[in-house]
């Protein structure tokens, strides 16, 4: 069995999200379900239910009303960014805890996944690109599979280190050439696995190499530049630090401009101080 | 070893007359800390700032001036002035202003950020005595105000000081 082969085989096991999350997440990708069994299925969780209306309250959302309850939710949020709301209530614990081998202390994947979030709809907006219902998914889940992967890195962190230095690759091209396989392509498999929407799988797959989206993807490219931005500004980094490499093809394609740059770092910022206090 | 750590978050500053306090900026990547400190008066100062120009906004700088290197500068002074630091004497340090991998320029803010710096420092007829800036590498500042040490960390774990 190859190193790749037996990290697919070990991450295939579901011990990343209960039985009981997955047949939520299930039931959010049917296009068919009503309003009623979407409201049944989120409220049979107590905890979920209480997180998502905590996030549905955030400043993030700027709500005048309070949002009292998952009915209340779908009417003044819509069944689409409810969806959104759940999925990103459902995966965040294990997003909360250190992630080993990148060396991201309790809280930062986290911040660093709700960042890129805000990133990717703030450019969006700022740059007049459309990006997809999923958009918000996308940048909480890109890095998922650092959480399945970061065992393996860590077993195998001094070389993959190495090997970024010494030929001054991307921490993720490192990864694939010590492990063959990267966080990237892990993280597509698990999301593959737990019923995300396509569109969600192939984001999480390409988010580092958004040249194979051949500008079919615009909530791909700008999921792949607030990626780049929140590296830049240092939110969430670990081991791979700096090691990014933005595809510049795809700064074009977006009109990307120094002043966008800083008017979305900017927006980071905020954004992430007005959603934190839902996840404390 | 100093028993407290304070730590300066992204769009933060602090000063500190305090022997056993240490300031530490973590993770700064394009982002610069700027470290003061007056070996006279023993207090230090750090600044995490962000982004180079306020102009940018306004009505953020008046909430959040710590954001912006023209902004968040003068506060720095302002605030180690009043715990009897003396610009003049003091070290002034900074580290960060680093990009990621082949960064186009529409990405190269780390750069902006230490150009700017430079810039406002040298209106104030201030100067830096350190720098530790540029590359593809993050970096944490560490500075102790007990005997002004200031170190930086890069992910290889090494603190070396400067």
């Amino acid at each position: 069995m190859s190193r790749r082969e037996e990290i697919l085989a070990k991450s295939a096991s579901d011990r990343y999200l209960p039985p009981s999350r997955l047949e939520l997440l299930r039931i959010l990708r049917d296009p068919d379900a009503s309003a009623a069994t979407l409201t049944r299925a989120i409220e049979c969780d107590p905890t979920l239910t209480a997180n998502v209306l905590r996030l549905a309250n955030s400043a993030y959302f700027g709500f005048a009303r309070s949002v009292a309850s998952v009915a209340d939710a779908i009417w003044r949020l819509g069944t689409r960014n409810l969806r959104q709301l759940v999925l990103t209530t459902a995966v965040s614990p294990m997003q909360k805890q250190a992630v080993k081998g990148y060396d991201l202390p309790p809280g930062d994947m986290l911040k660093h996944s709700l960042a890129v979030a805000v990133g990717a709809e703030k450019l969006g907006r700022l740059l007049k690109v459309p990006g997809c219902d999923h958009l918000f998914t996308a940048g909480i889940l890109h890095d998922i599979g650092k959480i399945a992967l970061g065992t393996f890195v860590e077993l195998d962190a001094a070389p993959i280190l190495e090997l970024a230095t010494r030929e001054g690759l991307p921490f993720v091209e490192a990864e694939r050439r010590v492990l063959g396989i990267d966080h990237a392509e892990l993280g597509a498999f698990l999301a593959d696995r737990w019923n995300l929407p396509d569109e969600v799988v192939e984001i999480v797959r390409w988010h580092h190499d958004p040249e194979k989206f051949g500008g079919r993807n615009p909530a791909g490219d700008l999921v792949h530049v607030a990626d780049a931005l929140c590296i830049l500004g240092g939110i969430g980094i670990g081991t791979d630090g700096l090691r990014y490499r933005p595809s510049e093809e795809v700064c074009d394609r977006l009109g990307l401009t120094e002043a966008a740059t800083e008017q979305a770092l900017s927006m980071i910022l905020l954004g992430l101080e007005d959603l934190e206090g839902a996840f404390s | 070893m100093p028993a407290k750590q304070r730590i300066i978050g992204i769009a933060d500053l602090a000063a500190s007359a305090d022997p056993d306090e240490q300031l530490v900026a973590y993770s700064l990547g394009s982002c610069i800390g700027v470290a003061l400190y007056d070996p006279v008066a023993k207090v230090g100062g750090l600044l995490h700032f962000m982004l180079p120009d306020s102009r940018m906004d306004r009505k953020r700088a008046e909430t959040r001036p710590a954001l912006f290197a023209d902004s968040g500068i003068p506060l720095l002074l302002r605030t180690a002035a009043s715990l009897g630091l003396e610009a003049k004497r003091a070290r002034i340090l900074a580290v960060g202003g680093a990009q990621v991998l082949n960064a186009p320029p529409s990405l190269r803010v780390g750069e902006r950020n230490f150009e700017v710096l430079r810039k406002i420092l040298d209106e104030l007829s201030l100067s830096l005595d350190t720098a530790e800036v540029g590359g593809t590498v993050n970096r944490t500042l560490i500075l102790e105000v007990g005997s002004g040490k200031a170190g930086v960390r890069t992910p290889k774990g090494e603190t070396k000081y400067l």
